[in-house]
């Protein structure tokens, strides 16, 4: 399990993280969200030692991390970079060899990877000569060539089109099933909220909110509700005007009510104006709940 | 994975990358073509005659032409220049016999029939040097140094024929200060661009989520270095088999003993002023800041070579004092050495002191490197990214 413990770091006069404090169990598929500038990147980087927290501790089941145990994770940094002009096969190797493998391990998992990622027969190709996809397709098989017990991926949805994304869900999911402790980040929540039981948000270098996404959502106070009703815009947001409408378009209409709102008054009303065809009562979806939290 | 196996990995990934590209077969090549080229040329020259040659320019004569000419030429012949205002009359000049051939305004040497030869391979081979000595002032050398370099080299050979034996020594040990100095320019470059490498391709995150930054460093100074000596043992190599070729080599008369020691000094001298480089390519994250970085060390570099053309003939205190500081002792040693002045302690604290000042570089190199990484913006003061990281 990784545990991070009380991270805080600050840059002059800048904090980055605040006490910031979560797990990732083996198995476990968690999306770690935050605005820009929340300290996500920080995070991610104090697990491979390349920001020294001011104080606070990072621990692979329950250890500070040694160099060694750093070898058999996985990193995919924001900043996309490998070598351009090395060609795909032998820099994936020397990665392989960097985390450890011996170099017939490494090749051999270079070639198990490349025919996975369907780039099999671009293994001699210098990395530049690569689509941008591919080469993102390279980055994260560096990441994985030497099957980590902890994989840490930086946004690594961004730039991708939805093949590569669909390709990178499929791989992430598996990796966890295979035990692996997978923690990412991301700005795409919806896909987040598909993808992970499990969430972890941070502001201003605190998290604000952890846990399971289904639990998570129930927990606020907010509902939205939906009517969709045989009404122009203008009659909805008459009628609706003492609540908080979030849209109106032609015959529906979005409400933010408190949890504990009384249903059937609301109902009657939208019947007065006329076929009730839809009157859904949710609570909030991911981005919303984010939006709760991280907000301004 | 242990510390040394990390090196060995990053070492020989620069170093095979490097023989692999076009650019560095290229090089070497022409390094190759341009050292026979200049063995050659002085021996065609007939030294029984003295000839008198004119060379024509076409516009503005480059700075110090004739003179490096008539250097290349040496005794077999005395060598001028004139300036022709259009490629027309410079034709008619070389048509009357005025000049044995010109160059126009393109850099194209045009020769006729009566042409020597010997001329003409001289002037090309000078117009090549003359492209060298441009770039070594991109370097920060200025050109009338380099040329004294290539002068001073052939010098060497003609004074160790007759000279007294610690002569014969100094003149080998300057020699070999000559080939440290060289070396170090051409290699500290590469050396200063491939610690840059990771973080201009942004690479550098995933690579130090495995290796420390100093084992990164060291790596990169090991793969380089050993590059750079092997690329200068095949010159060395070629040059020594086209000189036996044709009976021209004179082995210097020197003692093991020097010749021993200038390897040592070569060796250690290289490896501080690799590691110096790399330090100083720590603190930039762009390749356009890396010769401002590296300016101290070039600067220290052309100081230490001048102490040392200075003290061919014979001790002084400058020479002295530099021998025992880490940045000159590796270019002002050898001479005390091969002159019999050095005395044993002294020795020994140059050589202690360099060993220590090498390994500390790496370490602070290490440390400010990995201090630099997240500032990738500006360029980095050393207490800065020395306070930015704790390892």
């Amino acid at each position: 399990m990784l545990e991070i413990d009380r991270l805080s770091k600050r840059y002059r006069d800048v904090i980055a993280l605040d006490g910031c404090t979560f797990n990732v169990a083996r198995g476990q598929l968690l999306g770690f969200l935050g605005p820009n500038g929340s300290g996500k990147t920080t995070t991610m980087r104090s697990v491979f030692s390349l920001v020294q927290p001011d104080s606070g501790e990072v621990r692979w089941d329950g250890k500070a991390i040694s160099a060694d145990a750093r070898l058999g994770f996985g990193y995919m940094p924001e900043q996309r970079g490998l070598y351009p002009r090395m060609k795909v096969a032998t820099q994936l190797a020397y990665f392989g060899q960097l985390h450890g493998m011996a170099k017939e391990h490494a090749v051999e998992a270079t070639g198990n990877w490349l025919e996975r990622l369907g780039l099999a027969d671009r293994a001699d190709a210098r990395l530049e000569e690569l689509s941008h996809g591919n080469q993102q397709r390279v980055q994260l098989a560096a990441a994985l060539l030497h099957d980590p017990e902890l994989l840490v991926l930086d946004e690594p949805f961004s730039g991708l089109d939805p093949i590569g994304v669909q390709d990178m869900i499929d791989i992430l999911v598996d990796r966890a099933a295979a035990g692996a402790a997978v923690v990412f980040s991301s700005h795409q929540l919806d896909l987040v909220e598909d993808l992970c039981e499990d969430v972890v948000i941070i502001a201003a270098g605190r998290v604000v909110l952890a846990g399971p996404v289904r639990a998570l959502r129930s927990r606020s106070h907010h509902r939205y509700l939906e009517i969709e009703v045989a009404a122009p815009a203008s009659r909805l947001d008459h009628k609706f005007a003492d609540l908080e409408i979030i849209a109106t378009t032609e015959g529906r209409i979005t409400l933010r009510l408190d949890d504990d709102t009384q249903l059937e008054p609301l109902i009657r009303r939208a019947g007065e104006l006329g076929k009730v065809h839809e009157f859904s009562f949710t609570p909030p979806n991911l981005s919303e709940v984010f939006r709760e939290v991280a907000g301004p | 994975m242990n510390a040394w196996q990390a090196i060995r990995l990053v070492a020989a990934r620069d170093f095979w990358e490097r023989v692999a590209s076009r650019a560095f077969q290229l090089s070497t090549g022409l390094t190759v073509l341009l050292i026979v080229g200049f063995i050659l040329v002085p021996t065609f020259i007939d030294t029984d005659s003295v000839e008198e040659w004119t060379i024509g320019v076409v516009g503005e004569a480059p700075r110090d032409l004739a003179e490096t000419v008539d250097l290349g030429a040496g005794d077999a012949a005395t060598v001028d220049a004139t300036s022709y205002a259009t490629r027309a009359d410079a034709e008619a000049g070389l048509e009357n016999g005025e000049v044995d051939l010109f160059i126009d305004a393109a850099g194209t040497i045009v020769v006729d029939d009566d042409t020597d030869a010997q001329l003409t391979t001289l002037v090309a081979a000078v117009l090549a040097s003359m492209e060298i000595s441009q770039q070594a002032d991109e370097l920060g050398i200025d050109a009338g140094s380099l040329t004294g370099l290539f002068s001073g080299g052939l010098e060497v050979e003609s004074v160790s024929g007759e000279a007294d034996s610690s002569d014969g020594d100094r003149a080998f040990a300057f020699f070999a200060t000559i080939i440290l100095f060289m070396s170090i320019i051409t290699y500290g470059s590469w050396i200063l661009i491939g610690v840059i490498e990771e973080k201009t391709n942004r690479v550098v995150e995933v690579v130090l989520g495995t290796v420390r930054p100093h084992q990164l460093l060291t790596g990169k100074v090991l793969g380089i270095g050993i590059l750079g000596v092997a690329q200068v043992i095949l010159i060395g190599v070629v040059a020594i088999i086209v000189l036996s070729l044709q009976d021209a080599l004179e082995i210097p008369d020197a003692a093991g003993k020097v010749l021993i020691w200038a390897f040592v000094w070569y060796l250690l001298g290289f490896a501080f002023y690799a590691v110096a480089y790399a330090a100083a390519g720590s603190l930039v994250s762009r390749q356009e800041e890396a010769q401002n970085a590296a300016f101290p060390l070039t600067l220290m570099l052309m100081a230490a070579y001048f102490v040392a053309s200075f003290s061919i003939t014979g001790e002084n205190p400058v020479l002295r004092i530099a021998s025992l500081l880490p940045m000159f002792a590796p270019m002002t040693m050898p001479l005390r050495i091969a002159g019999g002045d050095a005395l044993a302690w002294e020795v020994a604290v140059s050589l202690a002191l360099m060993v220590l000042t090498t390994y500390g570089l790496v370490r602070l190199a290490g440390r400010v490197y990995a201090g630099g990484l997240l500032q990738s913006g500006s360029r980095l003061k050393w207490r800065e990214a020395f306070r930015a990281s704790e390892s």
